[in-house]
């Protein structure tokens, strides 16, 4: 009975995304009307008056757009110019060098922004013009860029992962030290994945420009004060100077700082930062509104609870569970995007995990689920039939075919599949660094 | 005859006692004195949405027909009740300040609980002072230091003795401790086994005979349209379970997990302080003008401050006899 | 028709103009935000003494800001849906579809617009305050209330914009 409401519920929420009616007003309509249909409208009307207010102040939550506007500056200050460049002093003379200097750009970028869209195209539009320079094959250098767009999320910041810890009342610091180490595996798998691609095709990505030493140590000192950024704001956070919501401020007066003295950043870069910021904020706390009223349907249904008893009761063992809520979360990112999918999905499947013993004590499997978790709900920016990393890439470079960008990802996939699976394997990879900062 | 069922919204997870060792039984308790005309549906941490605050906000408007909740933290919708958070009143012994609520209820807080009925008025076991690594027995001790408050009440007392208050939320409470965020907290001991305190501070601080610097207050209050709509019968088993017994069954659960926490840091090897009878009044007499701002804000009102609060420590301790 | 067609452009320009003002505005009082956070951390890290009740004056910073936002989100189109299903849809569809989610958009303002200041009275009547500098927390829905009335100019413009797409069509 209650997981029948649930799936009259999900059915309608697919069939209003499936019209094209924006994810977070689908959520909305459909919570809505749900708790209107079970409980009566008088509680809907009652609830609405104050249900918003609440949900945008949030203190945890405040991050968000802080971290989103951090992002922003720092792409009008030219900050992922610098970072490519030192890259590419460094890597471009190696075969595939020009790529995996896009990959470590990516990462130096994610480790200020938030984002994985916004990462994708700002180094987009640094590196593309450069790999097509060199002449690499569309496809890898479409794929190298959509996947490395992935880190700007799986690399704190993390609008993501703050998101996670607040629905499971986990610690965000705690979360922002246990991706570290899973976000420098999957630069380290994302690196690999091209020398072996290049291995195979030659062609694909030929040597790059070596460079001499005067370029290679001017391009390495450009490169410090994004370091010195990153080292104040998540060194801030892990070593506990400063919470994360004053870090993000800090962080985006350090960008400012940055571009000031750069004299790139004019006062039209600052509106459109703000404006960009008012687009990404506006639209995540939209789907944060939408996903609550979803959420209060469900629970008066009474579906989170049968759903998970279901599943605790299914005699399945615990690492089968955890694949299948791993695999529906690949599946969903073929519709939504990664934030509407955590807010969807994880008031359902964290309570079925809590329930499951994996032989850890249960902050840590909070911790490492909620790990895992991002990582699936971020391939699903670089898989069809919606790959919104890919799109965004495609837009930057219409001579390369869509279809050749999937194919050029797909390396990248299975990296992120066997990256998953070690971290299955070896919780550690997660749970050090917290354990070890925290002490 | 129809069944009549109630929502109960609270703001804990379902594993913490207050859920299972408050509020379960309690429902269960009317649920079988009903013969199953009344069930009782519990709804743990939110799961029918917004924050805390807006609790006794969704009680009102018939959102949720029952709630429990924390008084202070909608600041200013209950400043009457406020009093019995301050320093003085309770006195380590929550089944008196409980009854103290209970009497005083009717002609001194009544009116700031419009639309809500409450079951009953409750505390916990009271503010501790737990520090990460400094042992505090004079009110220089805590000067500079930042700590984190409980309530806005807690923060006052905190000022006046020369703290820098904080927020920090209760489950960032062990990395705040443990980066130094905070130096120390205004806390019950009943937390410590849930989020390993003992790990993050070695000194437990507490007055003479288990005295508190002030307390929170909670209600477990119904809609007052459902209450009106209740037959004379089942409001009377409402009633006879959030009695005077019941108040002290529940200071008594509070107590003991007061007892249950402290036993747990002590085990660690912390170091649990009892302050002298002189170490305690020099502490609660430079926290004393945190009573004064309380009672100078409740008389715009319309309230005497200094005669309720009076009234209460005087309430309270007739019941510790 | 072209006087009409005339005045609907003037109108929709103006409404967009109007909800990038107000997005601004949010976005200035974001950065004030920024200022408030950074100065308290500073203040912590130097002489110890955060400004005492930064969170709340965060928390309602924010909340205003992203009330600012949302009437810019909807004229520019910027909340995510999935367009994949849909790509080859004909003309008549997409401007249906269209036309659907500007309706949905507009049927939420209204109603959150109506409740909110029903929320507004409730906050006035049951009045709440910060923890630390008691600011009531009502001031709060004036902006977000002001938000609203442009979320619901903004849901009418993209929803009549589908409809001259169609008749286009
Ligand atoms: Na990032
Ligand atoms: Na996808």
């Amino acid at each position: 009975m209650h997981l029948v409401t649930g799936l009259i519920g999900l059915i309608a929420l697919i069939g209003l995304i499936v019209v094209r009616v924006p994810i977070a007003y689908s959520m909305i309509v459909v919570g809505g009307i749900g708790i209107a249909y079970l409980n009566g409208t008088d509680i809907l009307m009652a609830q609405l008056k104050d249900l918003a207010w609440a949900q945008f102040s949030v203190y945890d939550l405040s991050v968000v757009p802080l971290f989103v506007l951090m992002g922003n500056i720092a792409t009008r200050a030219g900050l992922s110019n610098d970072l490519f460049r030192a890259a590419n002093a460094w890597l471009g003379r190696f075969r595939g060098g020009v790529a995996m200097a896009a990959i470590a750009a990516c990462a130096g970028f994610g480790s200020v922004c938030g984002s994985s869209l916004a990462t994708a195209s700002t180094m987009g539009q640094v590196a593309l013009p450069e790999l097509r320079r060199y002449r690499y094959s569309g496809s890898l250098a479409t794929g190298t860029l959509a996947a490395g767009g992935v880190l700007g999320i799986l690399i704190p910041p993390s609008v993501v992962l703050v998101v996670y810890a607040v629905i499971v009342e986990a610690n965000i610091v705690t979360m922002f030290m246990a991706a570290f180490l899973p976000g420098m595996l999957a630069v380290i798998l994302f690196l690999l994945t091209i020398a072996v691609y290049v291995r195979v095709r030659p062609d694909a990505g030929p040597r790059g420009a070596v460079v001499d030493r005067d370029e290679l140590i001017s391009a390495t000192m450009n490169m410090v004060p994004v370091l010195t950024i990153f080292g104040l704001v998540i060194g801030g956070i892990y070593f506990g100077f400063f919470n994360p919501t004053p870090a993000a401020a800090i962080g985006v007066f350090l960008v400012i700082l940055y571009g000031l003295a750069k004299r790139v950043l004019k006062l039209k870069d600052f509106r459109y930062a703000l404006l960009e910021t008012a687009k990404t904020s506006g639209m995540i706390y939209l789907i944060l509104l939408g996903a609550e009223l979803l959420k209060i349907f469900m629970s008066r249904g009474g579906v989170p609870q049968a759903a998970a008893e279901m599943m605790v009761n299914s005699g399945l063992p615990p690492l089968a569970i955890l694949g299948l809520l791993l695999v529906a979360l690949i599946i969903l990112g073929c519709l939504m995007d990664s934030l509407s999918m955590i807010l969807l999905a994880i008031p359902f499947f964290w309570p079925v995990i809590a329930d499951l013993d994996f032989g850890m004590n249960p902050e840590d499997v909070k911790i490492w689920f909620g790990i895992l978790a991002l990582i699936v709900v971020e391939l699903g920016l670089i898989t069809p039939p919606v790959g919104m990393n890919v799109f965004i890439i495609s837009t930057l470079d219409p001579n390369t075919p869509m279809s050749e960008t999937f194919k050029g990802v797909a390396p990248f996939f299975f990296a992120e599949l066997l990256r998953v699976v070690l971290l299955v394997a070896f919780p550690a990879i997660t749970l050090w660094l917290p354990r070890f900062l925290s002490g | 005859e129809e069944q009549i069922k109630f929502k109960l919204h609270h703001f804990l997870g379902p594993k913490a006692p207050a859920h299972s060792q408050m509020l379960v039984p309690w429902a269960e308790r009317i649920e079988k004195a009903s013969n199953g005309r009344v069930k009782i549906e519990i709804y743990p941490s939110m799961s029918l949405g917004g924050k805390p605050p807006q609790l006794p906000r969704q009680v009102r408007d018939g959102i949720v027909d029952l709630a429990w909740f924390v008084n202070g933290y909608a600041a200013g919708l209950f400043p009457r009740t406020e009093v019995f958070e301050l320093p003085g009143v309770h006195q380590g012994n929550a089944a008196a300040t409980n009854l103290a609520m209970n009497e005083l209820y009717k002609d001194h807080l009544a009116a700031e609980f419009k639309g809500l009925k409450p079951m009953f008025l409750h505390v916990h076991g009271g503010m501790a002072l737990q520090m990460a690594d400094k042992e505090v027995r004079t009110p220089a001790d805590l000067e500079g230091l930042k700590m984190r408050i409980p309530s806005r009440t807690g923060g006052w007392v905190l000022e006046e003795l020369g703290a820098n208050p904080v927020k920090t939320s209760v489950p960032d409470l062990p990395l705040a401790l443990s980066k130094k965020v905070v130096d120390g907290a205004l806390i019950p001991f009943e937390i410590i086994p849930a989020l390993k305190i003992q790990e993050q501070t070695q000194y437990q601080i507490e007055g003479p005979n288990g005295k508190r610097l002030g307390t929170l207050t909670f209600q477990v209050a119904m809609n007052q349209a459902k209450w009106d709509s209740l037959p004379a019968d089942i409001q009377q088993i409402f009633t006879d379970n959030s009695g005077p017994e019941w108040l002290k069954e529940v200071g008594q659960v509070w107590d003991n997990a007061e007892k249950g926490g402290l036993a747990v840091a002590v085990k660690a090897g912390n170091k649990h302080v009892q302050l002298t009878e002189a170490e305690w009044a020099a502490l609660e007499q430079k926290a004393s003008p945190a009573v004064d701002r309380w009672a100078e804000e409740i008389s715009s009102k319309g309230v005497d401050g200094k005669a309720l609060y009076d009234l209460a420590v005087a309430t309270v301790s007739k019941y510790m006899k | 028709m072209v006087t009409n067609t005339q005045s609907w452009t003037r109108a929709y320009a103006l409404v967009h103009r109007l909800c990038e003002i107000w997005a601004l505005a949010g976005g200035v009082l974001l950065l004030a935000v920024v200022l408030v956070n950074a100065y308290s951390i500073t203040a912590d890290i130097l002489f110890g003494i955060p400004l005492t009740g930064d969170f709340e004056l965060t928390e309602m910073g924010i909340a205003i800001a992203i009330f600012s936002f949302l009437p810019y989100c909807q004229i520019t189109g910027s909340n995510v849906s999935a367009d994949i299903f849909t790509m080859r849809a004909g003309r008549l569809a997409l401007a249906l579809m269209g036309l659907l989610a500007g309706l949905l958009a507009l049927a939420f303002s209204l109603i959150l617009l109506w409740r909110m200041s029903a929320g507004l009275q409730d906050y006035i009547t049951y009045e709440e305050v910060t923890a630390i500098f008691s600011i009531p927390i009502w001031i709060g829905f004036i902006p977000a209330l002001v938000s609203l009335c442009l979320l619901v100019a903004a849901s009418l413009m993209t929803a009549i914009d589908c409809m001259k797409t169609r008749r286009r069509a």
